[in-house]
């Protein structure tokens, strides 16, 4: 289906309002066009014929009540109208956006992975407030001129059909018009809109990287290739300048003139021809009728910029919903034991570039399973194959037995848990990032976590408790705060299969060791991994698996990897400080 | 209200010729396009009256066609002449915040908010240069126009008439101007709630791995559809005041041409005016409304326009922090730098965030420094880079004050690798240039050799020309550290400082940076700020710093010697990581 049949498609979901809409607009049309002919009546029938002598006052008072009664009803639909199809505007948007939020949910981990969050988040907020725009001013614009535009010709071909279908002429050169102008235009103004905002990110950039500009006395070189842009921006917005000022209000002016000159020549022409007379109220009436015809017609032409707009982010937003997702589903399975198994497991994120080879490993119920290995050795692909944010190209994983490919996504994490190397808070309250708002989770529940993870000695400073506001990401707390608000939050869930993505460095002392309690704590009966950096938590793993480009080198306890004297002893030593240390300088 | 055009003399001054020009043929033109409605009037009644000859014919149409013909240039000359000078004042301000901004130095940055100096220079911009374009345009239009289109309709059909026919318009206008302000008000609020909604998304996207693993799809789904909600109700808000302005418009421009018709109709009765009069009076009544709205178009444009102009103003006049000497010391290479009893407090801070630092380094030494979270390490650093007004004491170069020299000659010996790894849009080739604009390739390689880079760079789509950065791939931390790091070793600084910059790599990888950056660097300056301290066991010199205090310095064995906190420090971190 094509962007504008779908926009269409949309906007039956809520018909009833807009067809009341257009049916007021319609009346509301016809009432206003309605005023020239009855000054067209007051002119001819009371004015003209009495001149010189006494005229009757009673049926042009009567005639302009009606005038201004029309005037009144006409301002009443108008209201209506605009109301009912703002109503369906902003629906149909809200409807939109809902849409495409539950459609987002269901996108597999790897649409966010590959794009950065601001872009997503535009498809959902800006674009659709650009569509927004399309329903509620551009249609609306294009609904009113539409009406107006086609009941001003049939006022006029009533009033002169000959003088009417002369009239005609503006309608191709308008069309004309429309159509180079579309052309030209919307090309500069894609241009002119894209250097906005390449302007706008300098700017931003830079302010966020000015210590680095200044550091390496960069300034100079800024300041060229934003004046380089500004430039461009500069010529760009002329160049459109002088399109609007040759065509625009001015042309429309002209097209007036033009249809005045034709007026004036057509009944002075046919006045002098024969004798007939025409009437004076058929002139005004011709006047009145000309010079409102061109009010819509600026009305559309002032709409073009932003019809095109509109249309490009329809489009992206219609591209956005047609991607293949997997529906949430809202199954649940009664609480696993946690026995989980990677068989002959293989993993690649692009085609045949395997980061995960040959995988079988094993972890019992209660069991701790360190993941040792340098960067890409595969520790994360192996937390996103376990919580299927990615699924294995070959082999199987199961948890108690059930592979877990034969379960929704939802279900398998239903009884699971996280805590992520950053940990990741939402604005809200310390409270709402440990329940996450889930209606299990009690306030009781909340703060028995917290305690239970040592986090009344983190948040005791805090003034509001568990109540105290987080704000985006969390920035006012330390890494250590959120580091355990994020294990009280994984603890409050209660999972049978834990996940722990060790923070690399960058804590002190003191919190290390709260830290180590707390993960001591949530471990306790679940089926953990530890994605580990610090030898105190891998020294009490019940095993550690060693990996290496996607294999797994060496496997067993502690105790057992350093009586084995490979890779796993060397790196302890290296650590250690025992041997082996780069004597550097 | 008007002030704002005075606050931009400098502006019209410079452009006087522009605007000569546009508000010269602005006004031609205001003259101009109240003849053809006239001349349409005495073509009805010379029909009417069976007066019109051919000649009469040939003239009414001629002189329309010729006024049409001079209307649409002189239309076309202001239009482009005034709404050209709205763009140049947009394009030198612009350039003159950027100007401002790369000028200004942190504490600045900590007074504004970005999102504020955004605001600045997108919002004020456009109010400004709409000020200096449209106002202008409506500023002539509410005044000289206005007042031609009355005196036209005075003089020309009646002034009986005019006074009272446009009496309901100056209502019209005025209730539009309070309309206008209270849909402000909402709309600001919409806005807000828009606004809302946006950040709710960002953070549902950015965290989606967290609301996938606690599986909160449907509790997300449900507070957004909430916000959307709150969003339709606001917006309605608003528009139930947006509503009324044709309505009302309608019913009062309407009593303006039953008034015209009306009483018209018994002027021309008592023969004081003819019908073509009326004709042409009812055609000025329809280009008199705008002129009434201009007003309140002007009023809004001026005070928007003078908000914003003060706001651009005042930071465009926010003085450096940081000023370069009149008569600056030059000096080719330091061969040492000294710490004397230093103290240093941030200026919006409220204790002491260096205190009585003495230190010295000759050329070639290798400096570490260690310390809790918030002990001063950056702060210390940052004084070389002169981005605060110095404290007490002196920081030398050889003897001559940091404050004696340039920020330029200063910044010029050092190379700086941030906490914050600051990346810009930009290839990596770009990024790492950054440093030496005129590096060549070889140079390039080999500082990606040296910070271990090279396989990561492989794994990149594009190799060095892979787009980092907001709108690129996304990096690891780890990868945009070393990307950092060769940034600043590209300049082969005389003075290297790391600070803290190898957080986010592993044990390994930083113990070969470190050997590199070793080896590389014999006969220069190194100053390493770390929580590793395997990071800077080989440095000639260690401090540790608390509170910005010095509580214990030495060489690493030295140290371990003291028994204090770094040696317990260290103990801890025999244990440590492992990856």
């Amino acid at each position: 289906m094509g962007t504008g049949k779908r926009l269409v498609h949309y906007a039956l979901d809520y018909k009833k309002l807009l067809i009341t809409g257009l049916v007021l607009l319609g009346f509301a049309v016809g009432a206003d066009l309605m005023g020239p002919m009855i000054a067209k009546k007051i002119i001819d029938d009371h004015i003209a014929g009495a001149v010189g002598g006494g005229i009757d006052f009673e049926p042009i008072a009567k005639l302009l009540a009606v005038f201004f009664g029309l005037a009144v009803v006409t301002a009443i639909l108008r209201y209506f109208q605009y109301l009912l199809l703002q109503n369906a505007a902003n629906r149909i948007v809200q409807k939109m956006r809902n849409d495409l939020y539950e459609h987002i949910q269901t996108l597999p981990i790897r649409y966010f992975d590959n794009l950065p969050a601001g872009k997503v988040v535009a498809r959902i907020t800006n674009d659709t407030e650009a569509i927004r725009n399309l329903y509620v001013t551009v249609v609306s614009q294009f609904a009113i001129s539409g009406m107006y535009i086609t009941g001003i010709f049939i006022a006029l071909f009533y009033l002169d059909p000959k003088m009417g279908a002369i009239t005609l002429f503006v309608l191709p050169i308008l069309y004309i018009w429309m159509k180079m102008y579309r052309k030209f235009a919307s090309k500069v103004n894609h241009i002119i809109r894209g250097k906005v905002s390449d302007m706008n990110a300098m700017i931003n950039e830079s302010i966020n990287g000015m210590t680095i500009i200044q550091a390496f006395r960069r300034e100079k070189q800024m300041e060229e290739e934003f004046r380089e842009l500004n430039d461009e921006h500069y010529h760009y917005q002329n160049k459109l300048l002088k399109v609007e000022a040759a065509t625009s209000h001015n042309l429309v002016d002209i097209i007036r003139s033009m249809t005045f000159v034709f007026f004036i020549w057509y009944f002075g022409g046919a006045s002098l021809a024969t004798e007939s007379v025409i009437s004076v109220g058929m002139l005004y009436a011709f006047v009145d009728y000309i010079t409102r015809l061109f009010n819509p017609v600026t009305g559309i032409v002032n709409q073009f910029a932003r019809l095109e707009h509109s249309l490009v982010a329809a489009e992206r937003v219609f591209k956005l919903l047609d991607r293949e997702g997997e529906p949430v589903s809202d199954d649940k399975i009664a609480r696993y034991r946690g026995n989980v198994r990677f068989e002959n497991v293989w993993f690649a994120y692009k085609e045949e570039e395997y980061v995960l080879k040959d995988l079988s490993f094993e972890a019992k119920q209660g069991e701790t399973v360190a993941l040792v290995g340098h960067t890409g050795s595969g520790k994360s692909s192996i937390m996103n194959l376990l919580f299927r944010f990615y699924d294995a190209s070959k082999g199987a994983i199961t948890i108690d037995g059930m592979n877990i490919n034969d379960m929704p996504r939802q279900t398998v994490r239903d009884h699971m848990g996280i805590v992520l190397q950053d940990p990741y808070l939402f604005s809200g309250t310390v409270e709402s990032n440990v329940s996450l708002g889930d209606a299990r989770i009690t306030r009781e529940k909340v703060q028995q976590s917290l305690d239970a993870v040592g986090g009344e000695r983190v948040l005791k400073h805090l003034p509001g408790g568990i109540d105290e506001p987080v704000v985006e990401k969390g920035s006012t707390l330390s890494s250590g705060q959120r580091q355990l608000i994020s294990f009280a939050r994984a603890l409050a869930f209660d999972p049978a299969i834990l996940i722990l993505d060790e923070a690399t460095s960058n804590i002190d002392t003191e919190t290390e060791e709260i830290i180590q309690h707390a993960m001591d704590v949530l471990k306790k009966g679940r089926t953990t991994f530890i994605i580990a950096h610090r030898l105190s938590t891998i020294k009490n793993a019940d095993r550690i698996l060693v990996l290496d480009r996607g294999e797994i080198v060496e496997s067993g306890s502690h105790d057992e990897l350093l009586a084995l004297g490979g890779q796993y002893a060397q790196m302890y030593k290296l650590q250690a400080g025992t041997s082996s240390q780069p004597k550097i300088g | 209200m008007f002030s704002v055009l005075f606050k931009l003399k400098w502006f019209f001054k410079e452009n006087r010729k522009r605007y000569t020009v546009a508000l010269i043929l602005l006004m031609i033109t205001n003259v101009l396009v109240v003849i053809p409605p006239w001349l349409i009037g005495e073509a009805i009644d010379s029909i009417y009256m069976q007066t019109l000859t051919t000649k009469l014919l040939a003239v009414l149409l001629g002189s329309m066609l010729l006024i049409m013909a001079v209307n649409y240039a002189c239309n076309f000359v202001w239009q482009y002449q005034l709404f050209g000078g709205a763009y140049v004042i947009e394009r030198q301000l612009r350039g003159r915040l950027m100007r401002h901004f790369l000028k200004m130095t942190p504490t600045f940055y900590e007074k504004n908010k970005t999102g504020d100096l955004m605001a600045r220079s997108t919002n004020d911009l456009r109010a400004i240069s709409e000020t200096a374009g449209f106002g202008i345009m409506t500023l002539i239009d509410s005044t000289l126009y206005l007042l031609t289109l009355v005196l036209t309709m005075g003089f020309l059909v009646s002034w009986k008439l005019t006074l009272v026919a446009i009496l309901p318009l100056p209502i019209l206008a005025f209730i539009m101007q309070v309309l206008g302000k209270k849909i402000h008000e909402r709309y600001m609020t919409a806005q807000q709630v828009f606004g809302d909604l946006n950040d709710n998304v960002l953070e549902a996207v950015a965290g989606v791995r967290v609301v996938r693993a606690y599986v909160q799809e449907r509790a997300t789904e449900n507070e957004f559809a909430k916000m959307t909600e709150d969003v339709f109700q606001k917006n309605m808000h608003v528009e139930k005041i947006d509503a009324l302005f044709m309505p009302i418009s309608k019913v009062l421009t309407g009593l303006t041409y039953m008034i015209g018709l009306g009483y018209g109709a018994y002027l021309v009765s008592i023969g004081d005016m003819t019908l073509g009069n009326l004709v042409t009076f009812n055609v000025y009544l329809g280009m008199i409304v705008w002129p009434m709205f201009a007003i309140g178009e002007l009023i809004n444009v001026m005070q928007r326009g003078n908000a914003s102009l003060d706001r651009v103003t005042e930071t465009l006049d926010y003085e450096e922090d940081v000023k370069d000497p009149e008569q600056p010391v030059t000096m080719e290479l330091p061969e040492n730098v000294g710490f004397r009893d230093v103290f240093f407090t941030y200026p919006m801070s409220h204790s002491v965030n260096l205190d009585a630092i003495k230190l010295h380094l000759d050329r070639g030494d290798t400096l570490g420094i260690v310390g809790k979270t918030g002990s001063g390490k950056t702060t210390f650093v940052k004084q070389l880079l002169r981005e605060y007004p110095v404290g007490e004491g002196e920081i030398v170069f050889s003897g001559v004050p940091l404050q004696s020299m340039t920020k330029d000659q200063v910044r010029d010996w050092i190379g700086y690798v941030p906490q914050d790894h600051v990346l810009f849009s930009r290839s990596v080739k770009e990024n790492i240039l950054f440093g030496r604009p005129d590096a060549s390739d070889a140079d390039i390689a080999e500082t990606i050799r040296l910070s271990y880079f090279e396989k990561d760079l492989e794994m990149l789509p594009d190799g060095l020309d892979t787009l980092v950065g907001e709108k690129g791939v996304a990096l690891s931390g780890g990868q945009k550290q070393r990307i950092s790091i060769a940034r600043a070793l590209v300049k082969n600084p005389e003075i290297l400082i790391l600070d803290d910059s190898l957080s986010a790599v592993d044990a390994k990888t930083e113990a070969k940076i470190i050997e590199n950056i070793q080896a590389e660097r014999s006969g220069k300056t190194t100053i390493i700020t770390t929580h590793r301290l395997s990071a800077i066991q080989h440095a000639n010199w260690i401090i540790v710093l608390d509170d910005g205090r010095v509580i214990e310095e030495g060489t690493h064995e030295g140290l371990l010697g003291m028994n204090g906190w770094y040696k317990e420090q260290f103990d801890r971190q025999q244990i440590g990581e492992v990856e």
